[in-house]
Formats: structure tokens, C-alpha cells, sequence
């Protein structure tokens, strides 16, 4: 390196020979990320400002004057309260399915030396390549046909989870093949069961991703749509019913759902920068 | 905590095409410290690995303590293993490593506790339990593993190389330590290791190793002074080698036709007139007519000096002999080295010459 280094230096230094007066790729890179930026939070901050206008029609134009009075009609609608109950119920159903299964899979499609686990991984693949509206038909039709289930909460969740797991599966999958097996080795070695090494050695080690796997499974579950609309029958989340409104018109009450939205997801996200940071210089 | 005795009867080990380990019988006695000596690739792991219960053989048998293990899995076996790259717990603390075993035998955490610092301080790691192994120095780690490994009173310790990861100065401070441990704790130790120094200072006995077959087994000093075969002689030491045709057994001197005229020395059993042989010499044997020394007359060569590295306590010298290189060491006797130029006259004893049939030779 050092000898790369003398030898640009002896040249007749090409680098301020080369240099044009305009630094063109800096401003084209600086110029690209002005738009970046602009085209991820242009819509957000249009929205923001919409949930302060007095006009009932969401817009940031047509300006009626500042009013809270969109924050002060959420917490009266029924129907929005019930659906995020709603939305929060299948999260945490959806976390307590995906994540065994997720596991299960995973463990399987790393540890099983055979021909049929390229086959099996297209198979635990193939939900996330279902378009959403299929996943949640078939399996409100499965559920009420088979089980005589009504379609509801519970599909909606098993439907949600039937994709979302296979995303826990990959995650999983990922963390797996860094594992040192000889950890697992060693443990066995030393005595201890099958399962002893799997609480004791395998378990902890996945615990990260435990984690992740969770926080995405939780994101992805909120935001679903059309799985959802699909396998929820006649009941509604805070999605769905923001899906419903729409038809009629839109109303700057979904405005403000976005704006707490935004506010939780940036107060979390300063939240975890923070506590990373406070422990980062021990863990590096 | 008590040795067992290890016996291997009829062991081999396939994998597809490839033998790993040809049919083996060996034993090796209760509280033995007993050294596996080979290259890489030369099977000594794949029979650790076997003795420890991670594979199955392909046939034969494996005993310890006159039972069979066939069937039974590791974690049921009197054996312990300490990893290549020691496999500690890297979540767990120190005193949790080491008390593993026993918190997998469901022992209460405070008798768990009591008897990790107890290894612990047998280790001269006294307090340091309540770290994280990645605090530890290489050493410090080393030691970890073992009390880890002793923690469950196995009756065989397999050690697969566990000295490769420390700089020198450290595993030769370790030899000593594991060998004061073996005596102290009466355990059966099986180590593998493809360096000699390790196998030849600690061992008991040793294995030597080549392509899956154990050619010899004999105590340290007999693998060095009395080599079996070819490999063994060429792998263990320094040798020089010179290849003939054996002409003559007259009792116990052999003649050998070489490049070099008519070496003579002592022949191995299964020689005979006629065969192809090699005739092996270490450097420390061979002596020069020069500086007011005087070569045996047994044998004589006449060889080039070309370099003359110091290595301390002895110097090493590289000639050749027409087309075979000759190395000697002589003993550093505080003069100037001898006069490099010209020819000098070697020569060695019949009684430290040694002629086996041809065979193979360790590459370097």
C-alpha cells in the first residue's frame, strides 16, 4: 500500500491535474439524495400537516385554518378504538404461531442432510410468493369448511401467520449458519441431553433473532391489508377499517392515526438509538 | 477421578470410497498419557472421533474400561473432549462453563458452583469465575476448557491438538502443566497432535500415524532411536536418507550399495539381499574430519559444505553428497564454524546407521 501510495505521489500529481473546477459526482450524489429524501417524506409531512387542517377533506392546499379537532374525534370513534384492539390481539397471536413454526422450519432445513430439504424449502418459501389475497381466502374457506370455523379474529391470524412465519423461517435460517456447531458438540460431549443442549446452547444463541424475528413479525402483522381483508369475515383491524373509510371519502381522522404513528415510530426508534448507544462502547 | 484403559479391536473407518482409518487394533493402558503422532489428514482425528462416540466405525470395536461403546452416544460415554478450537460457552461465564457437565446431570447450582471454583483453582484460574471466556487470555482459555473437560471425572480425556492456537513460548509452558495434570489426576489422556515436540515430551507412549495405518507404537525414545519404517524414522527427527541396494546381512551389519559406495549398518528385521532399502542417519550422528575432528571410519562420504545455519546449541550443517543432501548437527562449541570451501570428509558409525526397506518418507 505504502508503495502504491509514493508511487501516485511521484507523479506529477495527476489527481489536481484531473480535477475539474465543478465536482460533478458530488453533486449528482448530493442531488439524488435530496430527491430520495423528498420522495420518502414529502407524503408523510403532506399528511402531518393535513390532520391540523380545519377542512374536513384531508388536503394541505386548500387551508381552512389550524384545529386539533381531528385528534379530539379519534378517540370518540368506536370503531377505530376496537380495531387496533383488534390489530394488536392478532399481532401478538400472530408472534406465538410464526415464531415456532419459523424455528421449527429453520432448524429443519439446516440440520436435515437429505435431497428432500431443497424441495421442503420452496415449500415453507411459497407463502411469501402467495399474493396475500389467496393466503386469506383459502384459508377462511379451509377454516369455515373444514372446522366449521366462522371467519374472524382467528383466521385472520392464521392466515397472517401462515406467510409472516416463513420471513421468521429465513431469518432464522440466517442465524443458524453461523452457528459453531461444535458448541453443540462439546455440550453433548459433556453429558447433556438433546434437549438440554437445545435449552441451554442452541436457545440462547437464537435469542436475537428471537427478538427481531418478533418486532418484524409485529410490524408486518399491523400493516397487512389484503391477507387480512380477506380471512377477517365481518370483523374488522384498524387497517381494514382504514381500508373500508376510504370508499367514503377520505377523513383527516386516518391523518391523525398517521401522525401517532409517526410520532410512536420516531420516539422508538430515537429510544433504541439511544439505549445502543449508551451500551455500544462495552459491545462494540 | 480414575483412568480407564481404551481398547480399539478391529477399528476401521470409511467414508465412500476413502479409508480414513485402516482396521486398527490398539490399547492403550488406564492412566496412560498416550499420543496419536501424525500429519494432517492422517486419520489420528477420525479416531478420536470414534473414541468419543461423534462416529460410528465402519467395523470393530471400541472398549473402555472392557466395556463395549458400540451404540452408546457421547454424551453417555466415560470420555471428555477438549475441541481443537476448545468450544467454550461463549454466552455463559467462566464458572458456568465449567460447571456445565454437572448443571446437565441436574446437580443443585450451589454444589455446582462449589466444585467450578474447585477446578478452577486446581487450574490456577481462582476468581476468575465470573468472567466471560472472551476476557481470558489464550492460556487462561486453555485452562477453562480443560477444568471444563475434568469437571465431569471422565475416565478418558481426548485432547484433538489443543495447543495449535498458543504461541510457542505458551505451549511449551502448557506440556509441562498438562503432564503435571495427567500424574495428578491419574486420568486416561489421549492426545492427538501432528508435532512432535508435544507427542515426544509428554507422551508415555506414542502412536505414530501415516494414511490411516498406526505404524508404530512405542515409548518416546524408542520412536526415535528405534523408528519402525521409513515414515516413522523421516517424520520423528531429522534424517538424512540414503537409498541402495541391500547386497550383504553379515549378522548385524548390513552392506548397501549406493551412490556413495558401500554404506554399511544395522538392518531391521524383514531385509534381505537383494531388496531396495534406505539407509537413515540423524544429522547429530554424523561426524566431520575437520577442525581436528575425526569421522568414523565405518562409513565414509565425501561431501560440499554449502551453509552453516546457527541454531543455538547446536550448529547445522547443509552439504551434499553428489546429488544427495547430508545435514549434520554438531554441538556449538563457541568456535568459529568450520571452513566452508572445498570437500570434507564424512562419516558415520554402523551402529547409528539403520537400513529398512524402501517405503515412505514423511514429505517436510
Amino acid at each position: 500500500m505504502s508503495l502504491s501510495e509514493a508511487n501516485t505521489r511521484g507523479g506529477v500529481s495527476p489527481q489536481t491535474a484531473r480535477r475539474s473546477p465543478v465536482d460533478w459526482s458530488g453533486a449528482i450524489l448530493n442531488g439524488y439524495l435530496v430527491l430520495f429524501f423528498a420522495y420518502m417524506f414529502l407524503p408523510l409531512l403532506f399528511m402531518v400537516v393535513a390532520a391540523f387542517n380545519a377542512n374536513p377533506t384531508p388536503s394541505v392546499t386548500d387551508w381552512q385554518g389550524f384545529s386539533l379537532r381531528w385528534f379530539t374525534e379519534l378517540p370518540q370513534d368506536e370503531r377505530f378504538l376496537q380495531g387496533l384492539v383488534h390489530s394488536l390481539a392478532i399481532a401478538v397471536g400472530v408472534i406465538v404461531i410464526a415464531i415456532p413454526l419459523g424455528l421449527a422450519g429453520a432448524l429443519v432445513l439446516t440440520r436435515l442432510q437429505s435431497r428432500g430439504t431443497t424441495v421442503l424449502y420452496t415449500v415453507l418459501v411459497s407463502p411469501i410468493l402467495t399474493p396475500g389475497i389467496v393466503l386469506g381466502a383459502t384459508t377462511m374457506i379451509f377454516w369455515r369448511d373444514a372446522f366449521g370455523v366462522q371467519a374472524g379474529l382467528l383466521t385472520a391470524t392464521i392466515a397472517q401467520a401462515g406467510f409472516i412465519a416463513s420471513y421468521c423461517m429465513l431469518m432464522f435460517m440466517a442465524r443458524l449458519q453461523r452457528q459453531d456447531r461444535v458448541l453443540e458438540e462439546a455440550a453433548l460431549d459433556l453429558g447433556a441431553s438433546s434437549v438440554f443442549v437445545f435449552r441451554r446452547i442452541t436457545l440462547p444463541f437464537l435469542m436475537p433473532t428471537v427478538l427481531t424475528a418478533s418486532v418484524i413479525s409485529f410490524l408486518q402483522s399491523i400493516e397487512n391489508y389484503n391477507t387480512t381483508f380477506f380471512a377477517i369475515g365481518s370483523s374488522w383491524t384498524l387497517v381494514t377499517e382504514i381500508g373500508a373509510r376510504m370508499r367514503f371519502g377520505l377523513s383527516p381522522v386516518v391523518n391523525v392515526i398517521g401522525v401517532i404513528f409517526v410520532a410512536i415510530t420516531i420516539v422508538a426508534a430515537t429510544a433504541w438509538v439511544l439505549s445502543r448507544r449508551r451500551a455500544g462502547p462495552a459491545t462494540g | 477421578m480414575h483412568g480407564k484403559d481404551v481398547v480399539l479391536d478391529g477399528v476401521s473407518m470409511r467414508f465412500g470410497d476413502f479409508t480414513a482409518v485402516q482396521p486398527t487394533d490398539l490399547t492403550i493402558e488406564a492412566g496412560e498419557f498416550f499420543s496419536i503422532l501424525g500429519p494432517s489428514g492422517c486419520g489420528k482425528t477420525t479416531i478420536l472421533r470414534i473414541i468419543s462416540g461423534f462416529l460410528d466405525p465402519t467395523a470393530g470395536d471400541v472398549r473402555i474400561g472392557g466395556d463395549t461403546m458400540t451404540g452408546i452416544r457421547p454424551n453417555a460415554r466415560p470420555t471428555a473432549l477438549i475441541f481443537q478450537n476448545l468450544a467454550l460457552f461463549p454466552l455463559m461465564s467462566v464458572w458456568e462453563n465449567v460447571a456445565f457437565g454437572l448443571e446437565a446431570r441436574g446437580i443443585a447450582k450451589g454444589a455446582r458452583r462449589e466444585r467450578a471454583e474447585e477446578l478452577l483453582a486446581m487450574v490456577a484460574l481462582d476468581g476468575q469465575g465470573e468472567k466471560k471466556p472472551t476476557e481470558l487470555s489464550g492460556g487462561q482459555r486453555q485452562r477453562v476448557a480443560i477444568a471444563r473437560a475434568l469437571a465431569v471425572e471422565p475416565s478418558v480425556l481426548l485432547l484433538d491438538e489443543p495447543l495449535s492456537a498458543l504461541d510457542l513460548k505458551l505451549r511449551q509452558h502448557m506440556r509441562a502443566e498438562l503432564k503435571e495434570l495427567q500424574r495428578k489426576t491419574g486420568v486416561t489422556f489421549i492426545y492427538i497432535t501432528h508435532d512432535q515436540g508435544e507427542a515426544l515430551t509428554m507422551s508415555d507412549r506414542v502412536a505414530v500415524m501415516n494414511r490411516g495405518v498406526i505404524e508404530q507404537v512405542a515409548s518416546s525414545d524408542d520412536i526415535y532411536s528405534q523408528p519402525a519404517t521409513p515414515f516413522v524414522a523421516s517424520f520423528v527427527g531429522e534424517q538424512n536418507v540414503f537409498r541402495g541396494r541391500l547386497t550383504a546381512v553379515n549378522g548385524e551389519v548390513a552392506e548397501v550399495e549406493t551412490a556413495h559406495g558401500i554404506l554399511r549398518g544395522r538392518p531391521r528385521s524383514g531385509v534381505a539381499a537383494g531388496d531396495e532399502v534406505m539407509v537413515f542417519v540423524r544429522p547429530e550422528r554424523v561426524g566431520l574430519s575437520r577442525n581436528g575432528g575425526e569421522a568414523s571410519r565405518d562409513n565414509r562420504l565425501t561431501a560440499t559444505i554449502e551453509r552453516r545455519d546457527l541454531e543455538g546449541p547446536f550448529v547445522n550443517l547443509h552439504c551434499r553428497a553428489g546429488e544427495t543432501p547430508v545435514m549434520i548437527h554438531l554441538p556449538n562449541s563457541g568456535e568459529s564454524g568450520p571452513d566452508l570451501s572445498g570437500d570434507a570428509e564424512l562419516g558415520f558409525q554402523i551402529t547409528d546407521a539403520v537400513v529398512m526397506p524402501a517405503g515412505d518418507l514423511a514429505r517436510d
